[in-house]
């Protein structure tokens, strides 16, 4: 308890590390906030058409299969199919049907869907005699909305692991680290020390956030509580690990860059790409930020399937990663001596 | 004056390389090429799936895109990834089976779709209008992405990393007693930041557009290269000299990477529609980098006016604050 008095005193003086915890909460409030940003157009077929060119029951039934943007001239919208940010699909009136262009640079989906469209207009008020069965979705989930609050909050967790080792390596450079090699201090209180100011700071600004931007079913409290505790421990960790192979901040900031895009890439690229049943996607939890991804991304789409992988993934990474300091910190003590 | 400019580069550059600076351009530069050339390039997204569950081959041909299935518990597991359609020939009636992806558009689609399979109306071929087809599309797309992401971050953090050494030399406090023109201390850092971001950009460019391709966009892209390379790299000057070490700064580093840059993507990736980003002005700058590696480069006066003026603010501000700082310093 001492101990940490006085890492609380050292942190104290330094504002911008209190500033630098609290900004992910203000970016929980910003996505909070932006509730006038369409979120739900994305991942749905994007039609553009010449308007008052195109007869309205067209539109109509473009509509029904996706978001329909009207272009005032031809020019328009053959910008606008063209741009590579997006997949539209140019859609023309022609006198029995419709004709569709594309840029040729979309996804393979999208090409397919130009390809048929015009047969299946064409086609559409053939007698069809097939019965429809949809089974409705588990949950309505907000895809980006969801995305945008997790990335925020697995980086408010991973700012406990940036304080940790620029904590760290500061005290390298300014010679800390050879005062306490003589001081009477045990391996393991200064792991604890270490860690709990990086733990508690990022399991904080994790949690408000989270109270800002998450609404959460009681039954789920527990579960989310353990994901964000384990995760801001093994962050913190992380942070120590840093700590104890960089010898300069420059050194220091590429690996917690490196780390960083390891953190936050990975589980969106595995999340959005592969499916869940796949090799890839399991091997995925070997990275613990995927844990936390999918763990909490469930939670937020009120399902409970990757919770107990997750958490378990968590743990056995909690452990694991505890003990691999330990020894590495014997090691290194044994070899000073 | 011109003779101490040279001596002021020559240390500058031999700080960066003692800083590990090229090597660590050199090591992204590495693993960007790969990144692009063994992953991105081959990232798609495949036509809804069909299942079929045909039991009496009532569908006469083998069509493209459908799966046979033996049972139904079999198409109903088929179809549980919210993605596929399911067909279910075994009775009269043929039924379209699907699960929900909570969309409405895209369910009413994957309906459509299931429906055209059954009918054999999946035929045609849309107008091909583009330049570009998907590969290369994706190259310069992603190129423009990670070089953008680079040099906002590398500027930043290079100027930055050289100016909190020295800080800890105490060389700004040397210069407050040099017979050195201030502004030149800041020009010379700049200049050679500038050459080696635009050494990076041609690198990056010829190695993922190949040759020719790089050749057509170079011009454009080392402007718009130059332009973001020096505005990052006052903005990291600024608060190198501004906060007083580079604990707060590599955390102030981190916000920059994670959330000034990242709503940019987003926002310009995904095509969706958020009014507001125009107000970031990183979304101009990366908008003005894509356009350029896609051979149409922005030609607003306004957009270069604007640039400049932030350039030459930038350069005041910085001259300011380090004159401040030296007065601090004695």
């Amino acid at each position: 308890m001492e101990g940490l008095r006085y890492q609380l005193k050292s942190v104290r003086r330094d504002k911008m590390c209190i500033l630098t915890f609290l900004l992910p909460v203000v970016v929980g409030i910003a996505v909070h906030l932006l509730s006038g940003v369409s979120f739900q157009s994305i991942g749905e077929n994007t039609f553009g058409v010449w308007e008052n060119h195109i007869d309205a029951d067209t539109v109509e039934w473009l509509q029904a299969n996706g978001t329909v943007a009207q272009y005032e001239t031809l020019d328009e919208l053959r910008a606008a199919v063209n741009e590579p940010s997006t997949q539209m699909i140019g859609v023309l009136q022609t006198e029995n049907g419709i004709q569709t262009f594309i840029s040729g640079d979309e996804l393979e989906m999208n090409v397919r869907i130009a390809d048929t469209l015009p047969q299946i207009y064409h086609n559409q008020a053939e007698a069809l005699s097939a019965t429809k069965t949809m089974i409705p979705a588990a949950a309505n989930n907000d895809g980006v909305r969801s995305l945008l609050i997790v990335i925020t909050l697995v980086t408010a967790m991973f700012m406990g692991c940036t304080f940790n080792a620029m904590n760290i390596i500061s005290e390298k450079e300014d010679g800390i680290e050879l005062i306490n090699q003589v001081l009477p201090l045990t391996a393991k209180s200064y792991i604890i020390q270490k860690t709990l100011l990086g733990f508690i700071g990022g399991m904080l600004s994790t949690l408000i956030t989270a109270l800002i931007c998450v609404r959460i079913e009681i039954e789920q409290i527990l579960p989310f509580l353990l994901i964000v505790l384990l995760s801001a421990y093994i962050s913190a960790l992380i942070g120590l690990f840093i700590g104890y192979f960089s010898d300069g901040l420059m050194v220091g900031i590429v690996y917690i860059k490196i780390i960083m895009i390891l953190f936050l890439a990975p589980p969106i690229f595995f999340y959005l790409t592969v499916s869940e049943s796949s090799i890839l996607f399991k091997l995925s939890y070997f990275l613990p930020s995927s844990a936390t991804f999918y763990g909490i991304m469930d939670l937020l789409a009120g399902q409970t399937k990757a919770l107990f992988p997750g958490i378990t993934a968590l743990f056995v990474h909690a452990i694991l990663w505890s003990i691999v300091y330990v020894l590495l910190r014997k090691r290194s003590e044994q070899m000073h001596r | 004056m011109w003779r101490g400019f040279s001596h002021l580069l020559k240390k500058d550059f031999r700080l960066m390389v003692s800083g590990k600076f090229f090597l660590l351009a050199l090591l992204s530069l590495f693993l960007y090429s790969c990144y692009i050339n063994f992953v991105f390039v081959n990232l798609d997204q495949e036509m809804y799936p069909v299942y079929l569950y045909d039991p009496q081959d009532k569908l006469p041909v083998n069509r493209e895109y459908v799966t046979k299935l033996d049972s139904r518990e079999a198409l109903e597991a088929a179809c549980k990834d919210q993605y596929s359609v399911g067909i279910d020939f075994s009775r009269d009636a043929p039924e379209v089976y699907l699960l929900s992806c909570g969309r409405e558009t895209i369910d009413h689609y994957r309906m459509t779709w299931g429906e055209a399979i059954l009918h054999g109306n999946a035929d045609g071929h849309a107008d091909r209008i583009g330049p570009y087809n998907k590969e290369m599309k994706n190259r310069r797309e992603i190129t423009a992405e990670f070089l953008f992401f680079e040099l906002s971050a590398v500027g930043f953090l290079g100027l930055a990393s050289m100016l909190f050494k020295e800080k800890q030399m105490g060389v700004i406090r040397v210069h407050g007693i040099l017979p050195v023109c201030r502004p030149v201390f800041i020009l010379s850092k700049l200049l050679l930041l500038l050459l080696s971001d635009l050494v990076f950009a041609i690198l990056l460019t010829v190695i993922n557009l190949g040759a020719a391709g790089a050749v057509q966009v170079l011009p454009d892209v080392l402007l718009q290269a130059g332009i973001l390379s020096l505005i990052m790299a006052l903005v990291g000057f600024l608060c190198a000299v501004k906060l007083p070490d580079f604990k707060q700064f590599s955390l102030f580093y981190l916000i920059l990477a994670v959330f000034v840059t990242t709503p940019v993507f987003l926002a310009e990736q995904t095509g969706m529609k958020w009014k507001q980003i125009v107000y970031h002005p990183m979304y101009h700058l990366f908008k003005a980098m894509k356009a350029a590696y896609f051979s149409a480069p922005i030609t607003k006066a306004s957009y270069y006016l604007a640039c400049l003026g932030a350039i030459i603010l930038l350069f005041l501000l910085s001259y300011q604050t380090l004159n401040r700082e030296i007065a601090k310093e004695g």
